[in-house]
């Protein structure tokens, strides 16, 4: 193994590690103090951005070739083989800098901002396991591996959002959240398999898998669909403002910066089956114009800093997945490099928004003094309850899907209950506290019996 | 055909017996009694597992002239895990579980699915599929009628197709008509025989439309033992020890429908517990939608789908161990059955027992890092190549089945605390360790797969069809590319 592959895999497998370390030692007992979370985590980002940094270095700056870490395969059965296959290559690193680098600064953030909260330890073991997620992402060979990196950022971006578990909201809204991941990763799932069953390899470290016309317009659309959903794309663009629930660190680095991205890294990633397909192509663009415009309406009409910034995150990722149908391969990753780091810090500024605020209208003499009114001066004023009705209801697209998904499912799940109780006797209703359905005994509240 | 050293299968039979009968007679030691026989049953299983690893996979017989069991990789994998499963649950059991009835019935339980798992003759077997329902069906564990009913139907419908069997073959003059090695590939009973052996699958495993009653059972009855019960996956197991080996070309004919069938119940049970109410019912129709991929991996006809299902297997056994007895032990504290109707927040009492039921929840629907992960993905892979279009349901289901899974966790562990909650514990040691122990297996096995697979990898070439089937004597076995090609003539499952 040469310095490169040795480097990569520390750059990808540290955070990981962390992660099992601080979990295994608190599920038998030991509740890490603060201050050693935040002297592992200041150490750990350190190493790995040096790490990083040497290898884009080498890379980007030196010409050399990809680095390429085959660790065989992690199961294989019969032909059917999970290869374990990571790669460092331009686009990789780009991605891995802005992750270690992004991630140690939150790291060292929250740990002043966070500071004596009761879920301070919990809030670290999720940043590491996010961070292995992205980093896992952003530098898998192979489709498959893709799908592990994205199902942990997807269940920490969702473990992170209820972080507040006490009160309802949060939770509520990590459930929507978990339920808009999940129906969007069956397109990457799909498309693996997809890549898998026709190109009869998943890996893109030799290559990305050769496929054309309908097949590459199909599996074009797979990954678009979760990419879409892991971006907040429309039509699953309600997620963003509920997923504002977390902590101001996790959001900014979700939806400032990392998570919110890469949908449009797999994107990238696949652009050479984007371009094997112009349909597949010019839905990119499609998706990416429509939450463009959407999330500029919807912004202004944002009651909350956090909600508003979530918007403007959106409308970029937006113009980036333009961008990316237009094959503007390099200015997207520009931007997105742009975008992240500026997205992050105004999240980080955005609970000292007000004193911001005050600090720049005393600066300015007083002076400061927004109308409100720049775009809706252009707009007949027929049209400007219309579009502030739908900019306020974020452009009907949660409305819309609870119409047409969420309500009929819901209705047939109902429909298949009753099915299943015919010739039963209606079902008692919830017992009252302290009562047992049942063969159980009758119980106290709140008293260990075992 | 080599010999077991010890008789490892008789002996993991027999202490459970003898353990019940002394639970029942011993009020008062009777957790000690029950303990101390389900780690002898699991020390006997795991002399067995390991004869069986040495051995290179082949069929190992019972020494000392016994002839009742055998071990081979197909069994000892189900005989080690559920011997720990029910270790594990006597051990963790709060106290109000754990009397001595209700202990010598878990026990009795354990015995039976053993020597079901361990037979090598159709009495033995249908002993074991009867005895081990008998306790839900007229014993402690007994439900409401639906529970009833279907198990009785699934018994009688064993006992049928293997009498069917037996007098096929005796009139046939075998040499062995009782043995079920003997059997392989003959199609003794014919379509008689195989149609009840489908039923009794069908009802065991609770395949739409046969579904209800296990939602009945986990709602009314005790959640501990009949979560053991259905762990044994029993069907699942008959169906590759018996219906592949037995009947190859009319299980080849049937397994289209009954792989529809299978992956149908999967997204009715997912679909079924998203506007759920129970959590027990909830926890219920999950377990049923991941046995019925089982069911479908095993009927995809390819390897990769065998060894997935082969491996969720043990997936579902100790992710929804871990899960019922997280809720059993919530259910204790909190003094009543749960609902999804209300946030609790117990989180902030139990912050150890609300993690382990996330790992094994996760665990169950697959998320990278634990051994779900890869059982899902080659169940995936294995139906999605046999039936492409009727695959799709599968992940499908499966995000469902999360999507349920996080409702429940967060309507028990989170929002804001409940009113009239004081003073819940969190997990003592003895649960404390036990889950752990699963959390951690389902983790470390997930990281590190390549053992249990190429173990269970194994089970699936044992489990895989003879080439033909007729009427008379035994025909060799055919390769297993011969198998594949058959039934993908396409080429793609080489």
């Amino acid at each position: 193994m040469t310095d490169q592959q040795a480097m990569l895999l520390f750059v990808v497998f540290g955070p990981g590690v962390v992660f099992f370390g601080l979990a295994l030692l608190w599920l038998l007992g030991w509740n890490a103090p603060e201050r050693f979370l935040s002297r592992v985590t200041a150490v750990v980002y350190a190493l790995e951005t040096a790490a990083v940094a040497w290898l884009l270095w080498l890379v980007a700056g030196r010409g050399e070739p990809a680095v390429v870490v085959a660790l065989g395969d992690w199961f294989a059965v019969h032909d059917y083989q999970f290869p374990l296959v990571l790669l460092g290559d331009a686009l990789s690193l780009s991605f891995l800098t802005l992750t270690v680098v992004l991630v140690g600064v939150i790291g060292q953030f929250s740990s002043t901002y966070l500071h004596r909260d009761p879920g301070f330890g919990r809030f670290f073991l999720l940043l590491h396991l996010f961070a292995f997620g992205a980093l896992l992402i952003f530098s898998a060979g192979s489709f498959d591996l893709i799908i592990g990196g994205w199902e942990l950022v997807g269940i920490t971006s969702v473990l992170l959002i209820s972080f507040f578990h006490f009160r309802a909201g949060p939770v509520e809204n990590a459930w929507r959240v978990f339920v808009v991941y999940r129906a969007c990763d069956l397109g990457l799932i799909t498309a693996a398999f997809l890549l898998h069953h026709v190109g009869h390899v998943s890996t893109f470290a030799g290559g990305m898998p050769h496929v054309e016309g309908g097949t590459a317009t199909l599996v074009g659309l797979l990954l678009l669909l979760s990419a879409a959903g892991k971006s907040a794309q429309a039509p699953f663009s309600g997620w963003l403002p509920r997923a504002m629930e977390g902590p101001t660190p996790s959001s900014a680095i979700f939806y400032g910066a990392i998570s919110v991205h890469a949908g449009a890294y797999l994107l990238l990633r696949a652009q050479p089956i984007l371009l094997a397909s112009p349909w597949a192509g010019a839905a990119v663009m499609v998706t990416g114009a429509l939450t463009a415009v959407l999330g500029t309406l919807a912004g202004r009409a944002c009651p909350d800093a956090k909600t508003a910034l979530a918007y403007a995150s959106l409308a970029q990722v937006g113009v980036i997945f333009v961008e990316i149908g237009a094959g503007l391969h390099w200015f997207a990753v520009l931007h997105i490099l742009g975008h992240a780091a500026v997205r992050t810090l105004q999240f980080l500024r955005a609970p000292s928004t007000l004193r911001d605020f005050h600090q720049m209208h005393a600066a300015a003499g007083g002076q400061v003094t927004p109308t409100g009114k720049h775009l809706e001066r252009v707009v007949p004023t027929r049209w400007q309850l219309w579009l502030y009705r739908c900019a306020i209801d974020r452009g009907h697209l949660d409305t819309v899907l609870e119409w047409m998904i969420v309500r009929p499912l819901c209705g047939l799940s109902v429909l298949l209950a009753r099915f299943d109780q015919v010739g039963l006797p209606a079902r008692a209703p919830a017992p009252a506290p302290g009562v047992v359905r049942g063969n159980e005994a009758i119980g106290k509240q709140g008293v260990l019996h075992g | 055909m080599a010999d077991l050293a010890f008789p490892y299968v008789t002996a993991a039979v027999a202490l459970p017996l003898a353990g019940a009968a002394l639970a029942a007679a011993n009020e008062t030691r009777a957790r000690m009694v029950s303990m101390a026989a389900a780690a002898g049953a699991t020390l006997s299983s795991l002399g067995a597992f390991l004869a069986v690893e040495r051995a290179g996979g082949g069929r190992l017989d019972e020494p000392w002239g016994l002839s009742l069991f055998s071990a081979d990789p197909l069994n000892a994998t189900f005989l080690l895990l559920y011997s720990l499963l029910t270790l594990g649950i006597l051990v963790l059991a709060p106290r109000r579980d754990a009397t001595s009835k209700i202990n010598a019935a878990t026990l009795l339980v354990l015995a039976a699915t053993l020597a079901a798992y361990g037979a090598d003759n159709v009495v033995v077997l249908a002993i074991g599929w009867v005895v081990s329902a008998l306790p839900f069906i007229a014993g402690p564990f007994h439900g409401t009628w639906r529970p009833r009913v279907g198990l009785m139907l699934s018994c009688l419908a064993l006992v049928g197709a293997l009498g069917i069997i037996a007098n096929a073959a005796m009139t046939d003059r075998s040499a062995h008509p009782l043995s079920l090695a003997a059997l392989q590939g003959h199609n003794y009973g014919g379509a008689a025989a195989f149609a009840m052996l489908m039923a009794a699958i069908v009802f065991r495993k609770g395949i739409f439309p046969a579904h209800a009653w296990i939602e009945d059972a986990a709602e009314a009855g005790p959640v501990l033992p009949f979560c053991l019960f259905l762990n044994g996956h029993l069907g699942a197991f008959l169906l590759a020890r018996v219906v592949i080996p037995e009947f190859p070309l009319s299980a080849r004919g049937a397994f289209p429908i009954l792989s529809d069938l299978a992956l149908f119940t999967a997204l009715y049970a997912a679909v079924r517990a998203v506007a759920e109410g129970s959590a027990r019912r909830i926890l219920a129709l999950l377990v049923l939608s991941q046995s019925a991929c089982i069911l479908a991996g095993l009927e995809s006809a390819t390897q990769e789908g065998i060894t997935g299902a082969l491996v969720h297997c043990i997936v579902v056994a100790a992710a929804t161990t871990g899960l019922f007895s997280v809720l059993r032990l919530m259910e204790v504290r909190f003094g009543r059955s749960f609902t999804a109707a209300e946030y609790l927040g117990l989180a902030r009492y139990t912050p150890r027992l609300a993690v382990l039921f996330a790992v094994c929840g996760l665990a169950l629907v697959g998320l990278p890092g634990t051994l779900g992960f890869c059982s899902e993905d080659l169940l995936i892979h294995g139906t999605l190549v046999s039936h492409p279009q009727i695959g799709l349901l599968l992940p499908v289901a499966t995000a469902m089945n999360a999507v349920s899974l996080f409702r429940l966790f967060s309507k028990i562990f989170l929002g804001a605390r409940a009113g009239g909650v004081y003073g819940v514990t969190d997990a003592v040691p003895r649960e404390r360790w036990v889950l752990a122990a699963i959390a951690l297996f389902l983790v470390v096995a997930g990281l590190t797969p390549a053992t249990i697979l190429g173990f269970r990898t194994q089970a699936a070439q044992a489990a895989q069809a003879p080439p033909h089937e007729k009427a008379g004597g035994p025909l060799p076995p055919a390769p297993h590319s011969a198998i594949l090609a058959e039934s993908c003539p396409a080429g793609i499952c080489r």
